[in-house]
């Protein structure tokens, strides 16, 4: 069966369907909620009222743009609406462009020999990613992962534009920063 | 280890054309740069410097490896039986067992 078939015969209640499509898309929405939140059992909550809203509201699903993405930015608004509640600061509204003294590279350790480039893991980044401050954290999650627009990131966060880029620029210093240090552990323990 | 002030203070080039550009000066545009490329005088910069070039480098590589994350973690099957349980709790479900059996 195809997933558009899928998708209608969910939409009439078919709950084999709509199984068949929580088992196709389980790991993107379970993956997106547990790198916004940074937190298991939070993730698995999310997870679960993203396929619940999706079961409430497939029927309004016209095709006009993929499902995947349809599904995607409802499983987004899941999780930022979860973080309002929270109380989790998102993006300072009086963030700006500007950089700060601490935005800048604290120690700049840029020399040549140096540079990142080859040595991060895939379990590095995600770790890094993980101790990211919850701000930076969402912004870096959907733009440079999930690929969102800052126009996009903006309307869903209820930010500016330039609020949205300059969180994403100070995501990828920090990042960068702990990147670093973990470069530095690893040779450490390995002397 | 240099601090991002010395740095700056330190590295200063012409563009040979009579304007210069410090590290400051650079990366006050950073984020612009890293999305959409520089100006000529940025790039010069950056042809140059040899600490904003690694800084470039690394930015632009963290950008790149995270869209290789590739959504591969898995739920737990808690997930699933939790949808199911609420589905037919609130009666809007028809069908599961009947696919399972």
């Amino acid at each position: 069966m195809s997933e558009a078939e899928a998708i209608e015969r969910a939409k009439d209640g078919d709950g084999g369907c709509f199984e068949a499509l929580y088992s196709l898309h389980k790991r993107r929405v379970y993956s997106l909620c547990l790198r916004m939140t940074g937190n298991t059992a939070e993730a698995e909550d999310l997870t679960q009222e993203a396929f619940l809203q999706l079961y409430r509201k497939i029927a309004t699903f016209r095709g006009e743009s993929a499902f995947s993405t349809w599904l995607h930015r409802l499983a987004v608004n899941v999780v930022l609406m979860h973080l309002r509640k929270k109380g989790l600061p998102e993006v300072s509204l009086q963030e700006t462009l500007e950089p700060t003294e601490e935005d800048g590279p604290k120690k700049d350790i840029g020399s040549q020999d140096q540079v990142l480039a080859g040595s991060i893991d895939r379990v590095n980044l995600e770790r890094a990613i993980e101790s990211l401050p919850p701000g930076y954290r969402i912004i870096f999650v959907l733009h440079d992962i999930e690929g969102y627009e800052h126009n996009e990131i903006a309307e869903m966060m209820g930010c500016s534009i330039g609020n949205s880029k300059s969180q994403l620029h100070k995501a990828r210093m920090k990042l960068r920063d702990l990147l670093k240090v973990t470069r530095v552990e690893r040779a450490a323990s390995k002397r | 280890m240099e601090t991002g002030q010395g740095t700056a203070a330190a590295h200063v080039y012409s563009s040979g054309r009579g304007k210069q550009m410090n590290c400051a000066e650079f990366q006050r545009d950073l984020p612009l740069i890293i999305d959409a490329g520089g100006t000529e005088q940025q790039e010069e910069h950056l042809r140059n410097c040899e600490v904003c070039r690694g800084l470039v480098s690394d930015l632009r590589y963290i950008a790149e490896q995270a869209k290789l994350l590739i959504p591969m973690l898995e739920p737990s099957p808690r997930v699933w039986e939790g949808i199911e349980e609420k589905l037919k709790r609130e009666g809007l479900v028809k069908h599961v067992q009947a696919r399972r059996s």
